[in-house]
This record gives structure tokens, sequence and C-alpha cells, in this order.
């Protein structure tokens, strides 16, 4: 035999897909010891134990949450209040209860506005590509430059204090995050043999990709919304900590860390604490039930 | 040739951004219904003159487009404004308030990246171990603590409790400003170490199933030399990438951070000028991150090429 | 004393699930042998114990010893040892195993620098020697460039002088050439030969083609579900397999058919006589003289001038992509060809030679930058608008993709799938029966048709993939690398479909392959695709008899057969 011939141009393998065999490799999942069953459950009851608490507030509070007791300043925990009172002697369970109505609602609202306006303009930017990709990219480019945070107190700047105006700009902030990780999925659902195949049937663009890819790509994206909804909490909650969000008489656990801060001084831990665990439990029980959604979803790709 | 029309393309993706964005503050005003001049002059008794020198500044009597162009072409030349609380141009205001800010955010970002790498280099290298359940346990745990929270912690337990810092004010001279800086420091860089931990980790972990570290291991390399020369070093673009990510949300969280520390910083500044209605503030000093954050993330994007070589070729790589 | 002795060797997963059931096997220096089978039978693990490279936390028993060394247990300086200085490995795919962020002279040289303490200089010169060897033709310039800047047959070869650089006396190859073009592959594997016998090296040669093992190895010892199904001399085994296994995957194998058109395996369901004017059958026996619409056989175009209109004609169809930076590439440049009603087009040619892009613009899915694409006399060119265009378009032809992992839709049981499509085209069928029938009749069980796509394996998807097809009662089917993705005795099966299904309903199929072997099987004319243009094209068997072209020589020599001459190269 002579010696080959060796062509110096490498392949133009952009051209067309090269026929590929899965890689014979033993593989393990992922360790299952995240998984856990019993930490999966401890999640999902602090999180039905805050929602039950913000929807039952006004039946469950034992006292109005804004009922100045001058007589019974930062009392410890008894009886009659079973987490003790602030500096103003307002009962703290019934404010921590009133409080978990707008720490989640705020959220809530946020994760919801900012998931369909993200899926809408990511399945926009990925399936139409071209020019509008390109627009969408530099909109979303530009949106990231604004935290969600800032956004935020842009917003209380122009429209004023309250909760409606911070909510409205993390559900812009937060609308790119999700958009690009739906383009992302998408472009890579656009890739797959099947929806080639789905247009050479005969079925129409629109109908595929609002009918059969977006269904697809709405579990990893809702994972990532799930994780979102921990993040914003703590947002919201570091707004009215800041004195920006909802304002008084309205109880909100951000602004009970930031109104128990001068008693810190003084060694009245409790009513600090309280919110501020209240915040972290609810945190990690999203991060926990987020990540086990995503964790499901990994594993049931094939 | 090639590396100088990329770095062009980015440079001009720089400006479009930076122009976008200081379209977006400046016109973010005209957002809000009624008269401009009585939103800038919310909350106080105007006197004839004070109606006037607002008038003048943002030059109300002229159309949208000329009044961008009256504050843009003053912020070249660092102008931009006076402020409303202060009897002081809005950039002496800035100028007083940064070093505290700067220090806060240096000190941060040492943290940041010795325990952040050190973190998910460790879980990466043992991953699968107790060390790696005992690293990612930590993290999970930590990154659940919001700054806010962290920084009242922080006071209760180190300041007041335990007395080992001061809980309040930025201190006088080097070593006490130090001194005064280190736990708001730690407490703004707890949830970005756990971030940074994070994709350490799993861009490690995610190079550690390659084929190229499995032949480097099967050429004879010991465990550390693949570690260093194939893992680590493949892991560091997204790492980069990332990091660059995270400025903006730095830089917003310092408000946080000083406002519970009572530090007399830029972000503290910010909070106190939206408490106080003073808007030319407010839109300085938002415009301010938001240039910080775009100019890091373009030299993460120039420095990428250097990490990873493809992307010279591949020019776009977003 | 041999240089690898497998005894005995055994290897469980920490879950208790045993992958190795005592393999044994034995390399002598200066020999080959090929460890042949198909994904999931263990050759891999294998070959890699041979370097002490195995899953973390699996268990092994057994022994391995090269030169009398036990490998299993060894510390891990003594590991290194071997690794740098007697056994090496080539990879599958060089693109992945080489690292993309560093130079290809730091691949090269690296192991020798850090693990021997070569000087810089030193490694750097024997870097150069070993490039030449492998003949990449700009060593000095290759040791500074990165991967993603040569072509995969030159990493390939970058791969296999890395893997040279410590001298090894054992070559374990996995399935170095399986990510390369036919014509890659012969030139890597006579390279690998070469250097077996220059440098008188044992080598294991991984591979899940037996047409491959047969033009390389000497012996072979044949795996499947982690038992050693059979083992013997190379030719002696494929001559006379023992093993029922063996006779299975040597009957399936198309590069050990090439000059049979219908091997016994597959004549074994006897098509009814005059079936069709292009029935399969006897066509070797037949030639051309009952070709219907026999085309000239020459260079360029081939339009044919049949009696019957033909089904599908392609006229003049050219495709060009704008590459950023570059110029234009032309993925197919003014090819024209027919397909008679009824008969089956093979469509040859490697990676880049614009071959899917033409099966994407008959479909549809493309619109061609000149040209007409005419399907039963309708002009069918270019992606159609509105809802009718798409519905008559895709009652014109239907196609069925090459990953069937990719190609169903995850989250959609594949009787809806089949069913969706049906009703599309409902014309007054019913849909949920029409698809029933099908994958009744594609081979699939009642509780498979309700399963998702993710239950089921790559033969029954692309089965499902191919009732999907004909629910719409396409007038052509195209099949794009339809079964390159399977394993042989898969591929084999899903081939034998293809070829009853043309008989029952006289489908007109056009059908793009990289392998010679298959097309043959399948195919009543051929056509060979060279970057963009078509080189030949006639009817099947002559072609590959006889071929007239250069290339088309060029790919039937790199065909992988036991009588290639490869195992003596130089």
């Amino acid at each position: 035999m002579t010696a080959p011939v060796i062509s110096n141009v490498p392949e133009p393998s952009s051209v067309e897909p090269t026929p590929h065999r899965p890689a014979p490799r033993v593989r393990w999942r992922t360790p299952r010891w995240m998984r856990g069953t019993v930490l999966v459950w401890i999640a999902a009851v602090v999180l039905a134990v805050a929602v039950l608490c913000a929807v039952l507030a006004p039946w469950l509070a034992p006292y109005d949450p804004a009922r100045i007791d001058l007589m019974n300043q930062s009392a410890s925990p008894s009886a009659a209040h079973w987490f003790g009172t602030d500096s103003l002697g307002r009962d703290m369970l019934s404010r921590m209860m009133h409080g978990a109505r707008t720490a989640l609602l705020g959220p809530l609202l946020v994760v919801i506005g900012s998931t369909i306006l993200g899926m809408l303009l990511g399945l926009l930017a990925a399936w139409r590509g071209g020019w509008v990709d390109a627009v969408l990219a530099r909109l979303f480019d530009l949106l990231f430059a604004f935290p969600a945070l800032l956004l935020a107190i842009l917003a209380v700047a122009l429209f004023g204090k309250g909760l409606v105006a911070p909510v409205i700009a993390m559900a812009i902030a937060y609308a790119p995050i999700v958009a690009r990780l739906t383009r992302q999925l998408v472009l890579a659902e656009k890739q797959r043999a099947y929806v080639s195949a789905y247009r050479v049937q005969g079925f129409g663009g629109g109908w595929i990709a609002l009918n059969r890819v977006l269904p697809n790509v709405t579990p990893v994206v809702g994972a990532q919304s799930t994780l979102n909804f921990g993040y914003v909490l703590a947002e919201l909650a570091g707004l009215s900590f800041l004195g920006l969000g909802v304002q008084a008489p309205q109880s909100d656990w951000g602004s009970m860390i930031n109104e128990a801060q001068v008693g810190l001084l003084s060694g009245h831990y409790l009513p600090a604490i309280i919110p501020a665990v209240a915040v972290v439990l609810v945190v990690v029980a999203v991060n926990i039930l987020g990540e086990e959604f995503a964790e499901r979803i990994g594993g049931n790709k094939a | 040739m090639n590396i100088v029309r990329s770095v062009g393309g980015k440079l001009a993706g720089l400006v479009l951004t930076l122009f976008l964005a200081s379209l977006l503050v400046f016109f973010s005003r005209f957002l809000v219904p009624g008269d401009p001049l009585s939103f800038l002059l919310r909350g106080r008794k105007p006197s004839p003159e004070a109606i006037a020198a607002v008038t003048e500044q943002y030059g109300l009597n002229l159309s949208p487009w000329e009044q961008y162009l009256k504050w843009i072409g003053g912020i070249f030349i660092g102008d931009f404004g006076r402020s409303m609380q202060y009897r002081q141009s809005v950039s002496e205001v800035l100028l007083d308030r940064l070093p505290v800010t700067l220090g806060l955010v240096i000190i941060a970002g040492l943290l940041i990246t010795v325990f952040g790498l050190a973190a998910g280099i460790l879980a990466a290298v043992k991953r699968g171990t107790w060390v790696d359940r005992t690293v990612v346990v930590t993290l999970t745990a930590f990154g659940a603590i919001p700054s806010f929270v962290a920084a009242v912690g922080f006071i209760a337990l180190f300041a007041v409790q335990l007395g080992w810092f001061p809980s309040f004010g930025s201190g006088e001279g080097f070593w006490d400003t130090i001194r005064h800086l280190i736990l708001p420091s730690a407490a703004l860089a707890l949830v970005y170490v756990v971030l940074i931990g994070k994709v350490t980790r799993s861009a490690m972990v995610e190079q550690l199933g390659r084929e190229h570290v499995e032949v480097a291991t099967s050429r004879g390399l010991t465990q550390a030399a693949v570690v260093r020369r194939h893992v680590l070093r493949n892991a560091v673009g997204p790492i980069l990438t990332v990091s660059g990510m995270l400025v903006a949300g730095l830089l917003v969280s310092s408000s946080i951070i000083e406002s519970a520390f009572g530090l007399s910083g830029l972000g503290s500044l910010l909070v106190q000028s939206v408490d106080r209605l003073d808007f030319p503030v407010v839109q300085a000093i938002v415009l301010l991150v938001v240039a910080v954050f775009v100019a890091v993330n373009a030299v993460v994007d120039l420095l990428q090429p250097l990490v990873d070589p493809r992307t010279v070729a591949g020019a776009g790589a977003r | 004393m041999s240089l690898l002795e497998i005894s005995q060797l055994t290897m469980d997963l920490p879950g208790g699930k045993r992958l190795l059931h005592g393999i044994d096997l034995i390399v002598e220096p200066g020999r080959t042998v090929g460890l042949v089978g198909e994904s999931g039978s263990g050759k891999s693990l294998t070959a890699r114990t041979a370097l002490g490279l195995f899953p973390e936390k699996a268990k092994l028993g057994g022994s391995v010893k090269v030169d009398g060394t036990e490998v299993l247990g060894l510390s891990g300086s003594a590991l290194r040892a071997l690794r740098l200085n007697d056994v090496a490995m080539v990879f599958q795919d060089p693109r992945a195993g080489i690292n993309p962020v560093r130079t290809l002279g730091d691949h090269l040289t690296e192991a020798l620098r850090l693990g021997e303490g070569v000087s810089g200089e030193a490694a750097r010169k024997r870097a150069m020697e070993l490039m030449e060897a492998v003949r990449l033709p700009r060593p000095d310039k290759h040791f500074h460039q990165y991967p993603h800047e040569l072509s995969g047959g030159q990493l390939q070869r970058i791969m296999i002088a890395g893997a040279l650089m410590g001298n090894p006396r054992l070559l374990v190859c996995d399935e170095p050439t399986t990510a390369l073009d036919v014509t890659t592959q012969a030139e890597i594997v006579r390279l690998l030969a070469t250097l077996r016998d220059e440098r008188g090296m044992g080598m294991l040669f991984i591979t899940h083609d037996l047409g491959l093992a047969g033009a390389l190895c000497d012996d072979v010892v044949v795996l499947a579900g982690g038992r050693v199904q059979e083992r013997g001399d190379m030719a002696a085994v494929l001559a006379n397999p023992s093993a029922q296994y063996t006779q299975r995957l040597v009957a399936a194998t198309p590069s050990l058919h090439l000059d049979d058109a219908v091997p016994a395996a597959v004549t074994g369901a006897s098509l009814p006589d005059g079936a069709g004017p292009a029935s399969v059958a006897g066509r070797h026996e037949a030639a051309p003289a009952s070709q219907v619409g026999a085309p000239e056989a020459g260079q360029g175009t081939w339009a044919g001038d049949g009696v019957v209109e033909p089904l599908l004609r392609v006229d003049g169809v050219r495709r060009t992509y704008a590459v950023r930076g570059k110029d234009p590439v032309t993925a197919v440049a003014d090819a024209s060809f027919v397909i008679p009603r009824g008969s089956a087009l093979g469509v040859v040619g490697e990676s880049g030679s614009g071959k899917s892009t033409l099966a994407r613009m008959v479909v549809g899915l493309e619109t061609p930058d000149a040209g007409t694409i005419t399907v039963a006399g309708k002009d069918r060119t270019g992606t159609p608008r509105g809802r009718e265009a798409r519905l008559a378009h895709a009652r014109s032809v239907q196609m069925v993709f090459q990953d069937p992992y990719l190609s169903l839709d995850p989250r959609i049981p594949v009787h809806r799938a089949v069913r969706d499509a049906a009703s599309l085209h409902a014309d007054g069928r019913d849909a949920a029966k029409v698809a029933t029938e099908l994958l009744d009749r594609v081979g699939l069980t009642p509780e498979q048709q309700q399963a998702l796509p993710r239950t089921l394996s790559g033969g029954q998807r692309q089965r499902v993939a191919m009732a999907r097809a004909l629910a719409v009662q396409p007038e052509l089917l195209v099949m794009d690398e339809a079964t390159s993705a399977l394993d042989v005795s898969v591929q084999a099966q899903v081939l034998q479909l293809v070829t009853e299904l043309r008989a029952e309903r006289g489908l007109t199929v056009l059908f793009i392959s990289h392998d010679l072997g298959v097309v043959r099987r399948v195919c009543d004319e051929t056509l060979v695709l060279r970057r963009g243009e078509i080189v030949e094209a006639g009817p099947t068997a002559e072609l590959l008899d006889h071929p007239a072209h250069e290339y088309t020589r060029l790919l039937l020599d790199s065909v992988p057969r036991p009588d290639a001459g490869w195992r003596l190269a130089g």
C-alpha cells in the first residue's frame, strides 16, 4: 500500500452531522444522597406550613399584628405570646403570620410574571432566529446589567414605596434569565430530529413550537423558576429590610428584621432571629424542592 | 486579524449596551405620569429659584431628546447634576462615599475568590466522598442566607455577643477601617462564596467526566497533574464567565450591607437617596453600577480567548 | 510469556450488577487481537483494565498481567510507570480525547516531560519524529496548533503519535476509527498496521465492526453480554463461525457481503417474484437488463429517460451555505437524478458530501438555491408555505431520520405519535386503527405501542419512525442514515423490514448512507456524492462491481474487509 494521501483541509463538519453512535461507556446516576426523601419531605412541610400561615393568617393569628402594647415591650416567649413581643409590644407570632402573606405573595407574582414573559420571549428568539433573536439577545444583555434588586430600587425611586412597583420591576429583571434558559433549551430541541419530523409530517411551525416544543422545555424552566422563587423571596425581603418595600403598619419579615436591629445592641435577639430563621427556612425549603425537581427531570431525560 | 475584529466587535457591543442602559436610566423618569417638575421636587417646598435651577439643570423646557443629550453630555465631563438633599454636586457626593464601598467590595472579592475556589476545588477533587458531601451541604445551607440576614446574624454574634468586631461605622485610619470592614465584607461575600464554590465544583466535575481527562490519566500523569492541567485549567472559562455576571449583584447587595452596618458608602447612599427623593443621585448610582458591570464583563469577554482558544475562531461566542 | 494475559476477569458494580463474567484474553508480541462486540458487550471495559483503568467503585476479580506483572492492585507509581512505558491507548473520538484548550505539542510531550522529567527540547524532538511517523504534513506547525484547527483524521494521528511517545509494547485501540469517514478510517488502520510492524508492538483492537477486525487482526475474541462468545484465528472465525452469536454477527455485517447483494440471512424471507419493476430479489443475477429507466452510468449528472414517468425528479439542484468569515460552502452542486416509481436509490457519500442536505431539500426542510424537485409530476421545490402546501408535500415525501434517540418526541407515547400523523392526513381513515395496524406491522407489541420512546431500544424506535412516516401514506420515503446509529444485528433487522415494506407497498425509497454494504443490500440504483457533486451513478451491482470513477474505487477500497490487504501494510 502506498502512503495515504493526507488532506490538509479540515472537513466542513458544520455542513452535515456526522453519523455518530452512543459511546460505549458505563455511567452512574448522580448519587442519591442529595435526593434523600426525608429532606424533601421536611422541605415540603416547611413550605406548606408557611403557605397555610399566609393564607389563614386573619383567622389563625391570635392578635392584631399592628396592636401596640407598651406595657409589654420586648417580652420573652410565654403562653400568651408564643414568640414573645417586639419593641412596641406587638405579638411576634401574629406579625410573622401576616408577614408570611407579603413574603410569599410577592415572589409568587414575580415568578409567575417572569416565567410567562421569559418563556414567550425565549421561544420567540429561538424559534424565529435571525434578527428577532439578535434584537432580543441585545435586550437580554441590557437587562442583565440591571440586577433585580437595582431595578426594584429604581422602580421605588420612580413610583414610590410599596410592593407593586418592585414586583413588576423584578418580574422584568428575572424574565431574561428565564428567557435565556428557554432559548437555549428550545434551540437544543430544534436541533433534535423530532422537530424536523413534525415539519415533514406537515404540521405548522407555530403549532410545533407551542404544542410540542414548549411543553418539552417547561419542566426544566419550571425547576429554574422554583429556584428563582427563593432568590426573589430573599431580595424582596431585603428590599423591605431597607425600608423600601411594604410600609408600616403592614408587617413583613424583612421589615421586622430591620425594626429589630436596634434591639440587637441591647441583647434582644429574638425579634430579629425569628423572621431571619423564617426567611432562611423557606429559602432552603424552596431550594431543596427546586433541586429535587431539577434532579428528577434530569433522571427522566432518556 | 481575527482577534482585532472580535475585539472591535466586543467594544462596539459594550458601547451599545452602555448607550441603551443610559437611555433606560434616563427615560425611566418619563414613565412616571404627571409633571416632571413636581416629580423631581417631590416632598419639597420649592422656592422659585429652586424651580428655576431644576428646570435649567434638566432642561425641562427642551424636547426629551435634547434633555437626554444635555444629561449624557454632562456625564462625559463628570457632571451628574446637583443633589437635592445635599448642597453639593452629585459627583462630589459620590466621590465622598466611594472609598468605603471600594474597600468593602475589594475585601469581599478576596474572600469570595479564596474561599469559593477552595471549597469548589476541594469538593470536586473529593467528589462522591464525605468531604464533598460536607462541602456541598454547607454551601447549600449558607447559600440560603440572604445578605441582610447574614449581616444581622454577624452583628448579633461577632459584634454584640463576642465583641470581636465593631458593629457600626467605618472607622478611621487604615487598620481601623479594615477592622470595621471585615464583618460587612464577610456578610457580603457569603452568598457569592457559595455561588463561586458551586460553579467551580460543577465546572470541574463536568471536566472530570470528559474523555480528555481519561486520556491524560491513561498516559501516566499523576492525579495532581491531571487535575491542574486538564480539569482546573479547562474550568477557568465557565468560572470566569459566572464571576463576571455576579459583579452587578455584588454591588447592589453592598447597599443592604452598608445600611445594616451603618457604613456611609455608595450603597447606603442609594437607599438614602431613594428615601429622600433625591432622584439625580439615584440615577447616577444606577448608571455607575451598570457601567461597572458592563465594563467587567467586557474584560471577561476579552480574556476568554486566552482561556479557551476556540473562542477566537468561533467569534461571537456568547 | 505473553505480552498481555487476561484470565477469568470479572467486574461487578457496587449495586451487584456483574458487567464482565470471567474474560480470558491473550495478546502475544507482534500480534493483533480484535476484541469485537456490540454496544454494552463489555469490550471497552475489558481492554481498559490493561492500563489499570476501570470505574472507580467497580470490584474486579481474576487477573490482568502485562509481561507477567499483575496490573490489578498495582500501586499508583507502578501503575503510572506501566502507562508511561509499557501500555498505551488510542481512544475513540480524538475531538473529545485531546484537551481543546492546550496545544497539540503540549498534548504530545506532557507525559514525557512531567512523568519522566525529559527536557522540553528532547520531548519536542521526539514529538516531531512521531508526527513524521504518523505522516502528518506539517509537524513544526501542528506543534503549536490547537485541536480545533485540525481535521478528525489528523487529530487521530496526533492521538496515535501521543500514544507512541513512551515506546509502548502494547497498544490498545478503542474503536479508533468509529468517529471517522471510511476513507480516513482506511488510512488510519493502514497506519496502525505499519506502526505495529515497524515497532513489533502487540495490539488489542476494539471494534463493533467484524469486517474491520477482519481487515486488521490476526486473532479475534467475540464478546457479548460480558462473556466471551468465541475466540480463535480471525480468518477461521469469519469463514466458519461456530458460536451462534458469531454466525448472526457475520451474517449481519454488511461490509462482509459486498460481493453478494442478498446474503442468506436476508433472503430468508423470500420475496414474491415480480413484486414490482424494482424488485430486490435476484437483482444481482438479473443484471441491468431488467432495469427500468436504466440510466447512463457516467460522470456528472444522471437523468434517466425511463419508460415510466419517474416518481422523483431532481433537476439541477444546488445549495450553498454562508460560513461566517469564510468562503461559502457548496453542499450540493447541480445535482440531477430520477427515481422510477417503486425503485430504491442509494446516495452514498462521506460526511460533508452533501447527502443529508440533499435529503432535507427533497423533504422540503430546506429550499434549494437553484433547480427543481418534482414528485409524481408535481413541483415540490422548497419549503412548503401554507397548510395546504404543507400537507400536500407531506403526502408526497416522508423521511426517517438518522438518530432514533432524537427523532421521536420524548413526551409523546409512540402510538399517539403515529396516530397524530395519521389523523393529520386522515382522508376518512380511522387514525387510531391505522396507527395500531402500522405498529403491529413493524413488530411492536401492544405494551410497547403505549410506551414512551425512552423505554424502547434504538431498533424499536426506528421501527416507530418508519410506521409514523408510513401513516402519512407517502409516495416517496427518504431514509437519511436511518440505520447507521444501530448495532449491526439490529441494523440487519431494520433493513429487512425496509425490504419487506417495499415489496408489500411498492414504496419508492431514497436511501442515504455512508455504508456501501448497506446500500448494496437495499438499493437498486446508487449514486456517489463527493463534496456536493455526483461523481458516479448507476445500478448498484454494476457500480460496486465495476466502479468507473476513481473516488468510487477509493470508497470501495476503503471498506474494511478480510481481503483488503491492510494486515500486511507497508
